[in-house]
């Protein structure tokens, strides 16, 4: 237990933390009314140097209707904009159109897609990365990078939406009463059967990521579409009993710290030609490929948790 | 022989269930209150669905894909009744022509003028 | 030759489904219209040999986004004050 000094809530250092969080403004302490005696000068200076410009009230509607024709620059410029966005509009599609006419066609031998860059990745990705589905070896090996940066972007949306939607502690939450107890007793004992399977399933995709079509991605949002089934079906506040804030924050900034390490790991040892301590198995068990098994599973937590998190913040505004 | 029994009833089970999603498809634009069409939606949601798998499962017999029509089946008899009448409750709750399609028990309309 | 029908005839229901899901002006039929276009496109992908992407657009796009729509449209009371506009309708009639 910490000590707090009995001056600690007078001090500037709490007043700074509260005007940070907004709940005090920051005016009475020492040194500020100096730079507002300056700001307020500022102010008046401003003020008396642009009184000519100021209209000034208009009492009469006569008048008001004179000068609204006087300016209705205002409305003629709406007029333009909603044209010109047509013509934008119909540019950019013949544009466009113009362009697809000069593709080479679906699936044709000489299309520039068709270079030594996937020739390589179909034959020797199986014997490199050690999966069977290739699609999860380009994109948790190959082009890690860009996944890497995908799972951030997830992250950073999750908190751009905390930071627009969740509540304060003092704020009383949205949800109506009744309506937190959940549905109707169909969806709930259907709910009971199904949400098993639905995380079953998406465990299964996201386990057999490597092996099979799917991976972190798709296992995630099957997962967190299962959530927000069973918040949906059985109310928050059952939800709550296994998955609540505390939780969410421990698996998914676990999750991404763990991803991160891994793989850094990953494109170290790549990018210096350096054998992973990791073996690779053989292809096609399911402990195989490497370091991709254990990314698979980090990526979909974190995707399942982003997509229950913006349903919660969404329907009640805290997790 | 064998394979052609097998095959005529794999195909009386799809085409059966072909009509009945047809028929289904007439009924949606034929009738013209909600809970009517939702009525003739859901047979197809669920009899035509069941009879076409029933037919794929038929022909290929008793194998690993077998077994997993069938769970899409179990599935599909699970999530689209409970889908259907959450809409169809949905429905009673805001529609305003509900009294003049069917028939309404008393404290069944009073507890909608409630809620 | 029947694939490639009836992959014109889904890139077909795709383009009205687009333009419906932009013209209409219900904003709960807009977003059942998009929720339509998503199975569509998840359809599209199996076609194209890319089950990866198919399953996430089944679960994205149709599933998860759509909620996501509806609890918006909820947040902002525009289900709730057509559903009033209705029951006001009811009383009337009567």
């Amino acid at each position: 237990m910490s000590r707090v000094r009995s001056d600690y809530e007078k001090s500037f250092r709490a007043r700074f933390r509260r005007y940070i969080s907004g709940e005090e403004e920051l005016k009475d302490v020492d040194y500020m009314p100096l730079f507002e005696k300056q700001i307020a000068d500022e102010r008046a200076e401003d003020e008396k140097a642009t009184e000519h410009y100021l209209v000034p009230p208009i009492k009469d509607p006569q008048e008001d209707a004179r000068l609204y024709a006087e300016y209705s620059g205002i409305k003629w410029f709406r007029r333009l904009y909603q044209v010109m966005a047509v013509v934008l509009c119909v540019a950019i599609c013949g544009v466009l159109i113009y362009n697809i006419a000069f593709m080479p066609g679906f699936g044709s031998a000489d299309s520039p897609m068709n270079n030594g860059v996937s020739e390589r990745y179909l034959e020797k990705g199986e014997e490199e990365t050690g999966v069977t589905n290739i699609v999860t070896g380009l994109i948790i090996s190959y082009r890690g990078f860009d996944t890497f940066g995908e799972t951030h972007v997830l992250f950073i949306a999750t908190i751009a939406v905390m930071i627009l939607l969740k509540l304060r502690k003092d704020e009383k939450p949205v949800v109506a009463e009744g309506e937190e107890e959940g549905g109707d007793i169909i969806l709930t004992t259907i709910a009971r059967v199904l949400v098993p399977m639905i995380f079953l399933f998406g465990f299964y995709v996201l386990v057999n990521g490597h092996l099979s079509p799917g991976g972190g991605f798709s296992g995630g949002a099957v997962m967190g579409a299962g959530l927000i089934l069973y918040s949906a079906s059985f109310g928050f506040t059952k939800t709550a009993k296994f998955f609540n804030e505390k939780i969410y924050d421990i698996i998914k900034v676990g999750s991404l710290l763990l991803y991160s390490m891994l793989i850094g790991y990953n494109l170290f040892t790549g990018a210096n030609g350096i054998a992973s301590v990791v073996p690779l198995g053989r292809a096609g068990e399911i402990l195989s490929a490497g370091l991709i098994l254990p990314i698979n599973i980090l990526v979909g937590l974190e995707v399942a948790c982003t997509m229950y998190a913006f349903y919660a913040l969404f329907r009640k505004g805290a997790i | 022989m064998n394979e052609w029994v097998v095959f005529s009833f794999a195909a009386i089970l799809i085409i059966g269930g072909l009509l009945v999603s047809l028929i289904a498809a007439f009924g949606l634009f034929k009738f013209r209150f909600a809970l009517n069409r939702m009525h003739a939606a859901a047979m197809c949601d669920t009899l035509a669905i069941l009879l076409v798998l029933l037919g794929l499962i038929v022909i290929d017999g008793a194998s690993i894909l077998s077994l997993k029509l069938g769970l899409i089946i179990v599935l599909l008899w699970c999530a689209s009744p409970v889908s259907s009448h959450l809409l169809a409750n949905m429905e009673v709750i805001v529609s305003s022509k509900l009294k003049d399609n069917c028939e309404v028990p008393e404290q069944e309309e009073g507890g909608a003028s409630e809620s | 030759m029947i694939v490639k029908i009836i992959m014109l005839l889904l890139v077909l229901f795709l383009i009205v489904c687009a333009l419906g899901a932009g013209f209409t002006k219900n904003l709960l039929v807009s977003i059942v219209i998009f929720m339509s276009y998503s199975l569509v496109m998840s359809i599209i992908w199996m076609f194209l040999s890319a089950p990866d992407l198919a399953i996430t657009e089944a679960a994205v796009g149709a599933g998860v986004t759509s909620v996501l729509f509806f609890a918006t449209l909820r947040r902002i009371n525009a289900i709730d004050a057509r559903d009033r506009k209705e029951e006001k309708h009811e009383p009337g009639k009567e």
